[in-house]
């Protein structure tokens, strides 16, 4: 096989090889754009976003672009921002660091975009800060779609601002929720093995929650059956209140599951494994829906009475093909809404640098749908940093718990829990921001 | 020593070829802008992996669905020596081998007496449950992962001497280094012996050839080349953290090594290529085609997968056999 | 002992399932000697099949059997359209043993890009044919519904199915006188292609099976049988491959082991599981519980 003659036409070969392959890939990258600095032209804005269209973790997820860029051209046909129409370049990381990365790389130096948006995914996210570097290159990383309390460090993430509230923040509101409201009872508690599940812990720890009895899966690992080995821990220790902290298929199949198994408690669902649309979706009938309780920063996607909800509907049915409109669509919009006024708040020629101050000078005043305060401000880079508690009504819609939104909010470290006096500001007319 | 480094002449060609090859990366390195040099610090990354699928498929005739796992075991040992024992970068590379070749010995003297499916089986397992461990232990920092940072370019190497461009030097370097000791290896004895087992493990064992020894030490080599593969693919990364490692890493270095013709060191740069390649290339086909979302999220994966497909089914025997075909048809 | 017994309750009902997808990758394994990686595949574009007609007709019992043919014409058109070429031109050579993978990776990509096309990537769900609640003996409720009966029940019947075609008719004859050795079935008049082909075919309707009887209780997305794919193919393996009884005992072995794993050491340690046991039972047993007699290099 390798002969004396082969090996030196192989040794050649390699080398030729090498060099085409290289030659190759060396293609001038931007032969097409070379006209746009930073994504700004005097006619479009350029974003970008990578995000799971694919793979295991895409359903849901692969649903927020196309949102997001439904409310773009609502924004568009109605005259851009400062006349600039923006674009949205949408690159499929099926949830993997390693294309997340390399997506990012392309959005940034190749597509040239003036700002990443809505990225998500703890790990993802983290091996895109550190190795593409967006804070040393100065790209705007807005609105982050994790509640992973990390990336509100602005002092590690210069660039980067969060939009939802920690999952510390969420445990730790929900810990004084249970000690108020179940004083007593044993309690029982679903997390997720990683860093999402970690999060919920410290944060219990900090409301002091004592469970009877925790409960943790390996990410991917839930279905009908594991969840069958939960309910049975949960039974045998007698958790009469269990706090679910997984994802929506998690929370779906222990819902299911416990209804099959004849295993009665009070649920407690959490913000991330607690959208009733798609729990509907994956057949949790609605009657064991009922009566459970949800957290949530944003009004329920299903509640048309509100008036971002009712207008964000709108907006699906006319720009976005009416897709299923759950909370993925709601969070989706609002966060492009967000967008909007950002580009507005950097002014007639934005930078990437202005966008940044702008946000961090403005941020907190934007309109959004979001119940809970936003907390932009210099060298602050935390977003919303509260939530609601609402139960399932028998249609399967989360409503507040006597009618009213009331709005606990906290950090993600060791601060005290305050209820909220936080009126978010109206919906701008017709959805189009002024600011 | 002989042995090792074959016939002198090969060596001779070889201490040309590779310092030829290494100036020809150092002058592209310098005139492609940052997106491809970062491309180009994969590719490095995945000829590393390929190769070490070729020296266990396509020498010594073992199936891995696993080497993701193998990667995975020498990115942590790698970033836990740097975290733990403050190696220098450089050292961190040599754990990783080092690990990961322990590792593979292990798994390879246990996986030994396996064949074929049951071989591809067990690896395959392996990366379905390896990686996940990371979560249970809290030294390995869950999935946040843990920092990996080989750290900035050296500053004689000038102000615009970007990351990436470092990246692709060390990997570039590791890659090549990589290229030819395995050229080496594969003209010693033991390359030999893998080649007979592979043929015919009968007539290999008749030969007077350790069937079982010899399988466990190309288990090991490759499991180590693997772990520096890893390694080196946390740092283009900047991170160790489980997702980085899914079962789909290890059935893309296969299909790298099945692209590269399984048997042909010099084909894993082309393997690794269209690894790196197709993604970009696939997405771009696919906006530029446009449709509806549903379409256009999933074109890439349509393209690449009929194409991966058409290769396997035209050419099983990667460019060796279309060089071999085109040769024969210009004559 | 209540615990223990709810347990393996608990991994009989998900081993079970393992078993029907092990079955299919049998099927292929032993008409063609390749692991079936797009087996996965087959079973979500027949379950989505199935998921079709239940929406149209509201009915699980007419979507099954549709389901299921139409997990066998897939099959058998993959075996015509791509395994066909694939024996032809990468029977030998190093590359034998992993080019069926690559393909049949690759065609398991194709067909979940096609199924993501068509239905899009939004998680789906079908009414359950029989009761999911388990069921009760006083104020007991066990984890075993209605449904892991039929789900048992079927592996049984589909495994009976296949032994009495396998050991008692021409057509098992010749299935597996074409795998064995095909150039010698060739010879003996058998039409080796067309044999393969069958084998293909009631693989793709076994997988059929797995899908439309697992999705009930879970969901249907384009990945959503991924790992059941990777758990069948571990039982396939545990219980060696050659075997459709190994590949139920296979599918059960595994199931309980993940049950107790999961109650008894900790209930984040899924992933681990098979390896362990893939391993523990290879050591003592290199080709599996029920195995070839003699080793064969695939």
């Amino acid at each position: 096989m390798f002969g004396q003659r082969r090996s030196k036409r192989n040794i050649f070969a390699l080398a030729t090889l090498a060099a085409g392959a290289l030659a190759v890939t060396a293609l001038p990258a931007q032969a097409f754009n070379v006209h746009t600095t930073d994504g700004v032209t005097p006619t479009t804005i350029k974003l970008g976003i990578t995000i799971p269209l694919t793979g295991s973790a895409a359903p849901g997820y692969s649903k927020i672009p196309a949102a997001m860029i439904a409310y773009f051209n609502y924004v568009n046909d109605n005259g851009g921002v400062n006349g600039r129409k923006i674009q949205l370049v949408v690159k499929d990381d099926a949830y993997l660091p390693t294309l997340a990365v390399a997506k990012t790389n392309e959005l940034i130096l190749k597509d040239k975009v003036f700002a990443v948006i809505g990225a998500l995914g703890t790990a993802n996210h983290i091996a895109v800060s550190k190795s593409v570097n967006l804070g040393r290159r100065g790209v705007p990383d807005l609105f982050l779609n994790t509640g992973f309390s990390g990336f509100a460090d602005a002092k590690k993430y210069p660039t980067t601002f969060s939009l939802f509230p920690s999952y510390v923040m969420e445990a730790k509101i929900m810990g004084q929720y249970l000690k108020d409201k179940f004083p007593g009872k044993k309690l029982g508690l679903i997390y997720q093995a990683d860093d999402f599940g970690t999060d919920a812990l410290a944060g219990f720890k900090q409301a002091g929650t004592n469970f009877a009895v925790k409960v943790s899966y390996a990410s991917g690992s839930q279905s009908a059956q594991t969840a069958a080995g939960w309910v049975s821990k949960l039974k045998a220790a007698g958790a009469e209140v269990v706090v679910m902290f997984g994802v929506t298929t998690a929370s779906g199949a222990a819902l299911a599951t416990s209804a099959a198994l004849g295993y009665k408690a009070q649920w407690i669902l959490g913000s991330v494994g607690g959208d009733a649309t798609t729990l509907k979706a994956v057949g949790v009938p609605a009657v064991v829906l009922t009566g459970a309780i949800g957290a949530s920063f944003l009004p329920a996607p299903t509640d048309t009475s509100d008036p971002y909800v009712a207008f964000f509907q709108g907006i699906n049915t006319k720009y976005n093909g009416g897709a299923v409109f759950d909370n993925n669509v709601l969070v989706a919009m609002n966060t492009a809404m967000m967008t909007v006024q950002a580009l507005r708040a950097a002014g007639a020629n934005p930078t990437q640098k202005g966008l940044v101050a702008a946000l961090e000078s403005k941020g907190s005043t934007f309109a959004s749908a979001g119940l809970a305060p936003l907390n932009y401000a210099k060298g602050v880079h935390v977003g919303y940093n509260g939530y609601w508690f609402g139960s399932y009504n028998s249609s399967g819609e989360l409503k507040p718990i006597g009618g009213d939104y009331s709005v606990y909010t906290t950090d993600s470290g060791a601060g005290a829990i305050a209820k909220s006096t936080y009126v978010r500001p109206a919906l701008p007319a017709n959805g189009l921001p002024t600011n | 020593m002989r042995n090792l480094f074959g016939h002198s002449s090969r060596r001779l060609k070889a201490a040309i070829a590779f310092p030829v090859i290494g100036v020809v990366l150092f002058i592209i390195s310098n005139r492609v802008d940052e997106l491809r040099v970062y491309q180009g610090a994969n590719v490095a990354v995945y000829v590393v992996a390929i190769i070490s699928i070729i020296l266990l498929t396509g020498y010594s005739g073992q199936i891995s669905l696993g080497h993701g796992a193998l990667m995975a075991v020498g990115a942590y040992a790698a970033v836990l020596s740097q975290v733990y024992w403050h190696l220098p970068i450089i050292l961190t590379f040599v754990v990783a081998v080092l690990a990961a070749a322990g590792f593979g010995a292990i798994l390879g003297t246990a996986a030994g007496r396996l064949t074929g499916p049951y071989l591809a089986g067990t690896t395959l397992a392996l990366a379905v449950g390896l990686p996940s461990l990371a979560n249970q232990f809290g030294f390995l920092g869950g999935e946040q992962g843990l920092n990996y940072d080989v750290g900035l370019p050296p500053t004689w190497l000038g102000a615009d001497f970007t990351q990436y461009k470092w990246f692709f030097w060390i990997s570039a370097l590791a890659a090549l280094m990589v290229t030819w000791l395995s050229f080496n290896l594969l003209g010693s004895h033991y390359g030999r012996n893998w080649r007979a087992l592979r043929s015919n493990p009968t007539a290999a064992a008749l030969m007077g050839i350790h069937v079982g020894r010899s399988k466990v030490l190309a288990f090991t080599v490759s499991s180590g080349l693997a772990g520096l593969s890893g390694a080196l693919l946390a740092m283009t990364i900047s991170l160790v953290t489980p997702s980085a490692f899914p079962t789909s890493l290890s059935f893309s270095i296969v299909t790298g090594a099945v692209l590269a013709g399984v048997t042909l060191l010099t084909g894993s740069i082309v393997g690794a290529v269209v690894l790196v390649a197709i993604p970009e290339i696939t997405g771009a086909l696919a906006t530029h085609l446009g449709g509806s979302e549903k379409v256009t999220s999933n074109l890439p994966g349509l393209l690449t997968s009929v194409l991966l497909i058409v290769a396997v089914l035209l050419f099983p025997n990667g460019p060796q056999a279309i060089m071999k075909r085109t040769r024969k048809s210009s004559h | 002992m209540g615990r223990l017994l709810n347990t393996i309750l608990i991994g009989v009902s998900g081993g079970s399932i393992y078993s029907l997808m092990a079955l299919a990758l049998v099927l292929v394994w032993r008409s063609t000697r390749v692991v079936n990686f797009a087996q996965a595949g087959q079973a979500i574009l027949s379950t989505y099949i199935g998921y079709v007609v239940i929406t149209h007709t509201n009915n699980y019992w007419i979507a099954f059997p549709v389901a299921l043919l139409a997990g066998a014409l897939a099959g058998a058109l993959i075996d015509i359209l791509m395994v066909r070429t694939l024996m032809k031109r990468a029977h030998s050579g190093p590359v034998a043993g992993i080019a069926p993978v690559i393909a049949t990776l690759g065609l398991l990509g194709l067909i979940r890009a096609v199924v993501g096309m068509i239905w899009g990537g939004d998680l789906r769900q079908f009414k359950l044919p029989v009761s999911n609640h388990g069921f009760t003996f006083g104020h007991n409720t066990i984890p075993f519904a209605p449904i892991n009966l039929l789900i048992v029940m079927t592996t049984v019947v589909v495994m009976l199915i296949f032994s009495l075609i396998f050991q008692r008719t021409n057509l098992g004859l010749s299935l597996r006188a074409s795998a064995y050795q095909p150039e010698i079935a060739r010879l003996a008049g058998i039409r080796v292609d067309l044999t393969r082909t069958i084998g293909w075919a009631f693989a793709g309707a076994a997988g059929a099976v797995a899908g439309m009887l697992v999705t009930p209780t879970n969901y249907l997305s384009p990945n959503s049988l991924d790992l059941l794919l990777v758990s069948g193919f571990v039982a396939a393996v545990i219980g060696g491959l050659e075997s459709l009884v190994g590949a139920a005992v296979g599918g059960l072995i595994l199931g309980i082991s993940l049950a107790l794993v999961l109650e008894y050491i900790s209930s984040s340690l899924a992933f681990p599981v098979a390896f362990v046991v893939l391993i523990a039972v290879l050591l003592f047993k290199p080709s599996g519980l029920i195995g070839a007699k003699r080793t064969r290099h695939a």
